[in-house]
């Protein structure tokens, strides 16, 4: 699905605006504050119904307004979509799919996906494992969705084993333990082996993406599965082994929801030995390698948002940067500060937005910049 | 909120209890049948009355019945051999619709959910086992709901059987796609299950 534009109400610094995007590369440009990356929250707000910056969505609200309203222009072969989403704070999201109101956007089977980068999201890299286990767990279900199914039934089968665990601790029945072992371990080789190939495809393109934009020395991701079993019967096992001390402690202790998928430079974790640069670096390269496997599994390549990347990036890997974006199909918006920080800018393959003052010049204003 | 008269403000209470029921359709029942004949209301609370007084459980597979066993136990026709085990009265309804099986029933009652507190000792797991000590049942099919709890009692069953009945087949129903239906209205859940499940032709 092909993103065609973005309009907006009372959003963030926004009162009234609209940006069309490229079929490519679109570029927002602007000096700072001028509201590049609210717009490209707006994109985000408009087809997920969610901010991808904050978990209080009061804020997207434009300051002394009562409702900010998105709404997200597409097309695909089958023909033009429509998306809106309108907020007032202290009522519930309003979303529209087509016309049609739904309850939320992200269980549509057709909507674009989003693939965001931000200062804020390196915690992805640098934060706790269970950061990383959900977004392996998303980009999973971005590939296939129906395997997203394994994880929910993992989680289900995981609560009802620890609240088992629970009551026999204050005396209860243990006897249906065994078949909770068996269903959870059911569920956790299903959620491990969707994982493990998953991250395999994953490796593979981000060994070929991350050299190219400064991580040259040996970059790696892969999956770390805390259990070591490859049958049912040997996770049946491994629970036996720990099951006095997971009754001691009311929970189990063992198994996929303690695992991290790890991101590793010159053979050391960026999560504990990576700078600041080379985590973001590897959140990049981490983001466009998903993309790229996704674009073979799924017809379209996710719309990838990337905020303020250039400034981190020489000459050199902002052209491998740009080349990859343009390379790989699929859209992709950057925003920036500099036009001079985006190679070929003036190809006819990259879209320009010039942004300035709370409003979005026109095409015509914002190509006079660049001449 | 409290204007109504206490005898109306309880019957308002009650139907609100009704699965399905809230506040305001409770209301509009109560004001039904304060507006409908004085038979008419009473013969629903004689309804209620007698459904709870005569239907019980079947004492062999605890199926609702009229009278110490359900039609089903009573029938002689039926097979005594194979046993059907299902979590609620309303899904031997469903299997019988099919007029596929010809053998008995067994209504656990529930599901094992630890969360919600139920325990084997919670369903009738106990008397199913009792129904096999005298050999003479040759399958169980094990037709819980394809849940987290439906299969994990189905496990917990199956391991069971096989210890107090080694002799006994046990089968559970499989699941994937519905007769008929295209491909492209399945759910991605089931098209998923009928894949992993696919079979040789």
């Amino acid at each position: 699905m092909r993103v065609l534009s973005v309009s907006v109400r009372d959003f963030r610094c926004y009162e009234a605006a609209a940006a069309p995007l490229g079929g490519g590369l679109t570029v927002i440009w602007g000096p700072n504050g001028a509201g590049k990356t609210n717009l490209l929250e707006a994109l985000y707000f408009g087809c997920t119904g969610r901010s991808c910056r904050t978990v209080n969505d009061r804020e997207v609200v434009r300051f002394g307004s009562r409702t900010a309203r998105v709404v997200v222009a597409a097309e695909d072969e089958v023909g033009p979509h429509e998306f809106t989403v309108g907020f007032t704070p202290g009522e519930p999201k309003r979303m529209t799919h087509d016309g049609a109101p739904v309850e939320r956007l992200v269980d549509l089977s057709s909507r674009p996906l989003m693939s965001v980068f931000l200062p804020e999201r390196l915690d992805l890299v640098r934060g706790v494992p269970a950061l990383r286990r959900a977004h392996l767990d998303q980009y999973l279900a971005a590939l296939w969705p129906a395997r997203a199914a394994n994880r929910s039934t993992y989680a289900q089968t995981l609560a009802q084993r620890n609240a088992l665990l629970a009551r026999v601790d204050h005396g209860g029945s243990r006897a249906s333990l065994a078949a909770w072992d068996e269903r959870l371990a059911a569920a956790a080789i299903a959620l491990m082996a969707d994982r493990a190939q998953a991250s395999s495809e994953l490796a593979a393109a981000f060994a070929e993406i991350a050299p190219s934009l400064g991580l040259e020395a040996d970059p790696e991701v892969f999956y770390r599965p805390r259990s070591q079993a490859s049958s049912i019967e040997e996770f049946q096992a491994e629970l036996r082994e720990r099951l006095s001390s997971d009754l001691e402690r009311g929970f189990t202790e063992h198994g996929p929801h303690r695992d991290d998928l790890v991101l590793r430079h010159a053979g050391r974790q960026l999560r504990t030995y990576g700078s600041q640069g080379q985590q973001r670096l590897g959140l990049l390269a981490l983001l466009l390698a998903e993309r790229r496997v996704i674009s073979r599994y799924r017809a379209a390549a996710p719309l990838i948002l990337l905020d303020d990347v250039m400034s981190e990036l020489d000459r050199e890997r902002r052209q491998a940067l740009v080349q990859l974006l343009l390379n790989d199909g699929g859209q992709a918006v950057i925003t920036t500060t500099d036009q001079e920080h985006v190679p070929l800018i003036e190809s006819p393959e990259i879209a320009l937005v010039g942004v300035g003052g709370g409003s979005v010049l026109s095409p015509q204003t914002a190509t006079a910049g660049v001449q | 909120m409290n204007t109504y008269a206490p005898a109306l403000q309880r019957l308002i209470a009650e139907l609100s209890k009704l699965p399905g029921v809230g506040g305001r359709t409770a209301q509009r029942l109560a004001f039904h049948l304060l507006r409908a004949s004085e038979e008419d209301a009473l013969a629903l609370a004689d309804a209620i009355r007698e459904v709870k007084s005569r239907i019980g459980f079947c004492e062999i597979c605890f199926n609702l019945a009229e009278g110490p066993r359900c039609r089903i136990c009573a029938d002689e026709r039926r097979e005594g051999d194979v046993i059907c085990v299902v979590e609620e009265p309303v899904d031997v309804i469903s299997i019988e619709r099919t007029h596929e099986f010809r053998g008995r029933y067994h209504v656990l009652g529930g599901a094992l959910s630890p969360i919600d507190g139920i325990d084997p000792e919670d369903l009738r797991i106990e008397q199913l086992y009792a129904r096999l000590r005298d050999g003479e049942v040759r399958e169980v099919v094990i037709a819980t709901n394809p849940t987290t709890t439906g299969e994990a009692t189905a496990l917990h069953i199956a391991a069971g059987i096989r210890q107090l009945a080694p002799a006994t087949a046990v089968t559970r129903l499989a699941s994937g796609l519905p007769v008929g239906s295209d491909l492209e209205y399945a759910d991605e859940l089931t098209l998923g299950r009928a894949f992993s499940g696919r079979r040789a032709l």
